[in-house]
């Protein structure tokens, strides 16, 4: 079936099965690797991407439900997003697998609260798994890219 | 391909822009997708194999395509590319097939009908070495590979695939002057990496040669394995590594490269293998562990024996457990000067799928029971847990119990600052305080070069085999090479490594990499002033153990680091919140500042992983949570307040420090337990046991105690044997 | 179904909807936020020749607030969780939504699909039920309201009719003071292990108690006894650990779980100012 939805800013189509998932359709069809999966249930965020501005699970999204939606990854941040530039100022990464959802995630939230706590960034990113454990310097960078001082 | 972990001081990164590719983003031309179909039985003959069934389009292997390759292992010749008569644990490869697509391979699987026969298993480390226990391998053939650098000593007709011993003065003689002695049993769990990216390889054969990309930490290692499968010369296989989404040991040895490989012989095409999650608990996990401890001290706090019998569980094939059990075996004293110790490490195969190297490599288990025990120890002397290391703990020019040397020395320092992090003395009763020092190995003996090459635009590439996993050993070592070179990181680049292009190298495992390299290339760069186009450092560390004494270089360069942490205790449900916790490490040199933080912050996260919740969970030898919905890793929200030292010292060497700050975390927060009077002796320290062991009013179980002494004296009686 | 995949029904009226599902019944997997069926597909336990996605009929997400609580079944988790009526007059059922997973999950879960679901381990659904809602079920034969504890009948079954769907949640007002509670033994982002759901409301209270076996458990005579204050609230705990018969899994053993029934029941209603 044909599902129609914007990425990354422009026009897209697919001809697509009904229980395809999003994350399959960005890394094969339209080559973003920077969708990736980790564990199939939704649960760790390494496949975040934005749906209408939202982070979704890309791994437990049928295509289907895109038809007309607008879907970001991290390749649409242009690579010196404010965002992205404060994880690479923070060091914020180790074998950087989990960062594009971290990145989305981020972004996101940072709309919605613009100065977040420790406590309120823990919420909005604890979805998002770090086994290399760069929780600390995410942290840091969530702040830096909020302009906050300090944590 | 260029450095995907190039420096961090510029705007982007391949990393935060998602540009950078992993070895299961791989692609090749007319590449296929293979997926494996796997054992449903801990053991059983295979009775018969039919894929009638499977379509056009889908190449099948089984064991009758593979009966021409031999057998591997890296340590003991253990493995086949697929099973042949049996099936050895819950999800051993049994058939695999290749197909265009990925989906097409996946439908082709179900099509596929195995009959088995079932046959007894053994599933934990004390069921396997019961007398009468059914044997997984009858008999023990030591490897030849490269990374069976110890006397191996299996013991045949058992479920024994490697025994170590320290024989240091007599511990039957000296527990009788002790004025006092405690002993106690503790268990490890078995426990799964979680590399967010799963295994990947790719393999081709191109022109007479076996080529793989894979991601793995030890390419030599593969090539000559591989090239013993297939009978070829190790010069015939070549492996790339791609980056890494992590490993922590998981992606070590021959993993998925054989079966790919032979696949592609089949096929006559590239073929691609990527775990689904699921089997990543069917891969590789940690060995779950056994150790009975006892100590003798006198009055004064003064060590005098300590005997140790540690079992360590390898599943069904040693892998490098083997290695484990002998590091396992060679830390159990810790840092402390004991006239009198003897260790007996074993290494043990049950019907459940293979152990291996983990973050910390045995020595996470033998320092949570050694560090608990010294606590233990203290309270039966009425002693503070921290005086009493500082009055054994070992100095400069200490002699260890394995006859070596020990200097730049550290522990001290390490202990003292994190005592004073947590406010350990600020009561006298520490409650809700724990402490813990250890002592942990690098890899020895090793060797490791490097090479320069300067390029005509005046920039300078390295040729390197370290495999980059997100630990930084890369863009270290291109800081360091500029630094010596006196050049801009920028005009360093360094490729992935290519065993055609690159000098040998042990392997990057036991947090070596930064410190045998920043050696090497010392050694390069000088060579390259001489040569001026291409310049070769090599560092040959010696060393080793005799496997029947224990007596040698254990280590050429130790690991040095001590924890503290602050726990509370929700009595009503055994909950813990740990507070803070806090690591001091002997880094001697910090090469790359924030990335040593994120090796500390990230082994303390997986060290209170591995003491709070992490276990994998068995029945009848399957996986019961090989999902990371009921198996668990620690997120955000899980964070204490988490504080961490580099210890540095003018003119020291650079110290590796991928490890060592996992290892503490789980005896320190043991230890803080048993300060509020809760002793727990199983790892992970899970809200049921902490109950457990508070409605047993912190008594020990005499019951189990006796019964553990009973199978350790007998083990011994029949290890003595061999 | 067909080596293309299963087919993709996506009505765009509530009518066409009630339609296929009458006509299909359990032919057709229904796709409301998609969270369970994607999982489920992903696992492969599920392999539906048809899904029935509820995306494309408008008027199916709302929250109404008058008095009673009117959800509409493709409200997301997310808006339940942010949405200023529902903090006002039910802020426990706020927060329990507020729970649920990630943000991620909770941008694209839905009230209807989790009480459809009938999973064990959410936190919606004992809070629903201690809230005293209703589930508005259509079909051929017209229209029925469910209490939540008649709804949900066991693992991943409920009172729907395979012709049936879900259209509305009801929830009475006149809240004074509610509590969740999500006990968690291992990861922050661990599902419970045992969850409890309370609320008072004109003196009257409910209690169920979610994750630990099947179904909710509510027990009213226990609730009335505590409402009366003939019972202390630690009796109340045991007494609810003791009639439930908890499973064992990776969160904790039945035993244990027993043991933190008993706990985080009397702390629930220690924080409802009940002794």
């Amino acid at each position: 079936m044909k599902v129609q939805f914007t990425l990354n800013g422009a026009p897209a189509d697919v001809d697509v099965r009904a229980d395809e998932m999003l994350l399959d359709v960005l890394r094969e069809r339209f080559g973003l690797l920077s969708v990736r999966e980790t564990c199939g249930l939704g649960v760790c965020g390494s496949c975040t991407v934005l749906v209408d501005a939202e982070p979704i699970s890309s791994c437990i999204y049928l295509t289907p439900m895109a038809q007309g939606r607008s879907i970001t990854t991290v390749e649409g941040l242009g690579g010196t997003h404010p965002v992205q530039r404060a994880f690479v100022e923070a060091h914020a990464f180790q074998c950087g697998y989990c960062t594009p959802g971290m990145i989305l995630a981020t972004k996101r939230l940072l709309e919605e609260t613009p100065h977040p706590t420790d406590h309120e960034i823990d919420t909005a990113l604890g979805g998002n798994l770090c086994r290399c454990g760069c929780y600390l310097k995410i942290r840091d960078a969530v702040h830096l890219a909020a302009g906050n001082a300090g944590g | 391909m260029s450095d995907p972990t190039r420096s961090s001081d510029t705007m982007s990164d391949p990393r935060a822009d998602g540009s950078i590719r992993y070895s299961q983003d791989m692609e090749m031309e007319g590449m296929w997708h293979a997926r494996i179909l796997r054992s449903p039985y801990a053991h059983a003959r295979i009775r018969r194999i039919d894929t009638s069934a499977v379509p056009e389009g889908v190449v099948v292997l089984t064991r009758d395509d593979i009966r021409d390759l031999n057998r591997y292992g890296c340590q003991i010749r253990d493995e086949s590319v697929l099973a042949m008569d049996e099936v050895m644990f819950v999800g051993a490869p049994v058939v695999a097939v290749a197909a265009a697509t990925r989906r097409a391979a996946d439908e082709a699987l179900p099509l596929i009908d195995v009959d088995y026969d079932e046959l007894p298993a053994v599933f934990t480390e004390m069921e396997a070495i019961a007398p009468g226990a059914p044997l997984v391998h009858p008999r023990h053939y030591i490897s030849e590979n490269d990374a069976a650098y110890f006397g191996m000593r299996p013991i045949d007709g058992t479920n024994i695939c490697h025994r170590f011993r320290i024989r240091h003065g007599d511990v039957d003689r000296a527990f009788a002057e002790c004025d006092v002695v405690v002993e106690e049993v503790f268990t490890t769990d078995s426990a799964a990496h979680v590399p967010m990216e799963p295994h990947a390889s790719l393999a081709r054969w191109h022109e007479g040669r076996l080529e793989v990309w894979s991601g793995t930490q030890t390419p030599f290692n593969n090539r000559m394995d591989l090239a013993g499968i297939f009978g070829l010369q190790p010069e015939q296989v070549r492996i790339v590594c791609p980056p890494m989404g992590g490993s922590f040991g998981a992606k070590t040895f021959v993993r998925t490269e054989a079966i790919a490989a032979a696949l592609a012989r089949k096929t006559g095409r590239p073929v691609k293998v990527v775990l689904d999650r699921a089997e990543e608990w069917q891969t590789m996990n940690r060995h779950p562990a056994t150790l009975w401890m006892k100590i003798g001290a006198m009055r004064d706090g003064t060590l005098v024996a300590k005997h140790v019998a540690c079992w360590a569980n390898t599943g069904a094939h040693a892998d490098s457990g083997p290695g484990v059990a002998q590091k396992m075996g060679y830390a159990s004293p810790g840092p402390y000067r004991i006239p009198n110790v003897w260790v007996d490490s074993h290494c043990v195969y049950t019907n459940t799928p293979p152990n291996g190297a983990y973050r910390g490599y045995g020595q996470m288990q033998c320092i949570w029971a050694s560090e608990r025990l010294m606590d233990m120890l203290a309270r039966r002397l009425d002693m503070d847990p921290y005086t009493l290391r500082m009055k054994n703990i070992l100095r400069e020019g200490d002699t260890y119990c394995t006859g070596e040397i020990m200097h730049d020395v550290a522990f001290e320092e390490c202990l003292r600052r994190s005592a004073e992090a947590i406010g350990y003395h600020t009561s006298d009763d520490h409650a809700g305080k724990g402490v813990c020092v250890l002592m942990k190995g690098m890899q020895t003996p090793s060797r490791a070069s490097i090479a320069i090459e300067a390029e005509d635009d005046g920039t300078f590439t390295i040729r390197c085999a370290t495999i980059e996993m997100g630990q930084g050993a890369r863009p270290a070592i291109r800081q360091m090479a500029a630094e010596l070179l006196g050049v801009p990181m920028e005009r360093v680049t360094y490729p992935d490594p290519d065993t055609d292009l690159v000098p040998y190298d042990t392997r990057t495992t036991s947090s070596r990499s930064t410190h045998v390299m920043s050696r090497a290339l010392v050694e390069a760069v000088r060579d390259l002033e001489k040569n001026g186009k291409r310049g070769v450092g090599e560092v040959t560390d010696k060393g080793g153990l005799d496997p029947d004494t224990g007596q040698g270089i254990a280590s050429s360069h130790w690991h040095q680091g001590a924890a503290g942490a602050v726990v509370d205790v929700d009595v009503e449900t055994g909950k813990l919140h740990v507070r803070h916790v806090h690591a001091s490490i002997y880094a001697g040199k910090v090469v790359r500042r924030a990335a040593a933080e994120l090796q500390n912050e990230g082994s303390i996260i997986m060290g209170l992983g591995t003491a709070l919740f992490e276990n994998i969970t068995f029945d009848g030898g399957q996986v019961t949570n090989a999902n990371l919905s009921d198996y668990n890793i620690p997120s955000f929200h899980d964070m204490p307040r988490i504080t961490h030292d580099l210890v540095e010292r003018e003119g020291a060497q650079v110290y590796g420090l991928g490890e060592t700050a996992l290892p503490p975390i789980p005896a320190a927060i043991g230890n803080a337990l048993a300060a509020s009077g809760i002793h727990m002796t199983a790892l992970p320290m899970t809200a049921e046991r902490v109950l457990a062991s508070i409605d047993g009013g912190g008594t020990v179980d005499e019951a189990r105690r006796r019964e553990m002494r009973d199978i350790v004296e007998a083990g011994l009686h029949r290890s003595e044997k061999s | 179904m067909e080596g293309n995949g299963p087919q993709w029904l996506a009505p765009t009226s509530l009518d066409e909807a009630l339609g296929m599902r009458a006509e299909l019944q359990e032919e057709a997997t229904v796709v409301a936020g998609g969270t369970f069926v994607g999982v489920l597909m992903n696992v492969g336990f599920m392999a539906p020749a048809a899904l029935l996605s509820l995306r494309g009929v408008p008027g199916l997400s709302y929250i109404r607030a008058d008095g009673e609580l009117r959800i509409g079944p493709m409200t997301t988790h997310r808006a339940m969780e942010l949405s200023p009526d529902v903090r006002r007059g039910w802020p426990a059922l706020a927060r329990a939504f507020g729970e649920v997973a990630s943000p991620r999950v909770r941008n694209q879960a839905t009230v209807g699909g989790v009480l459809a679901d009938a999973d064990y381990a959410s936190d919606p659904p004992a809070m629903f039920l201690a809230m005293g809602a209703r589930a508005v079920l259509r079909g051929p034969k017209g229209v029925r309201e469910v209490p939540i504890e008649n709804f949900i009948l066991g693992y991943y079954e409920t009172a729907l009719a395979p012709d049936e769907l879900l259209v509305e949640v009801r929830v009475p007002g006149g809240v004074e003071a509610g509590v969740y509670r999500k006990f968690r033994t291992r990861s922050s982002e661990d599902r419970p292990c045992v969850s409890v759901a309370a609320v008072r409301r004109g003196g009257e209270l409910r209690l169920a108690v979610g994750a630990a076996t099947s179904t909710p458990q509510y027990f009213p005579d226990l609730c009335a006894a505590v409402g009366s204050g003939t019972r202390r609230a630690r009796e109340i705990g045991e007494e609810y650990a003791s009639r439930i018969e908890p499973i064992s899994d990776s969160r904790g053993s039945a035993e244990y779980r027993r043991r933190v029934i008993a706990v985080e029941v009397r702390r629930a209603l220690e924080e409802l100012a009940y002794v």
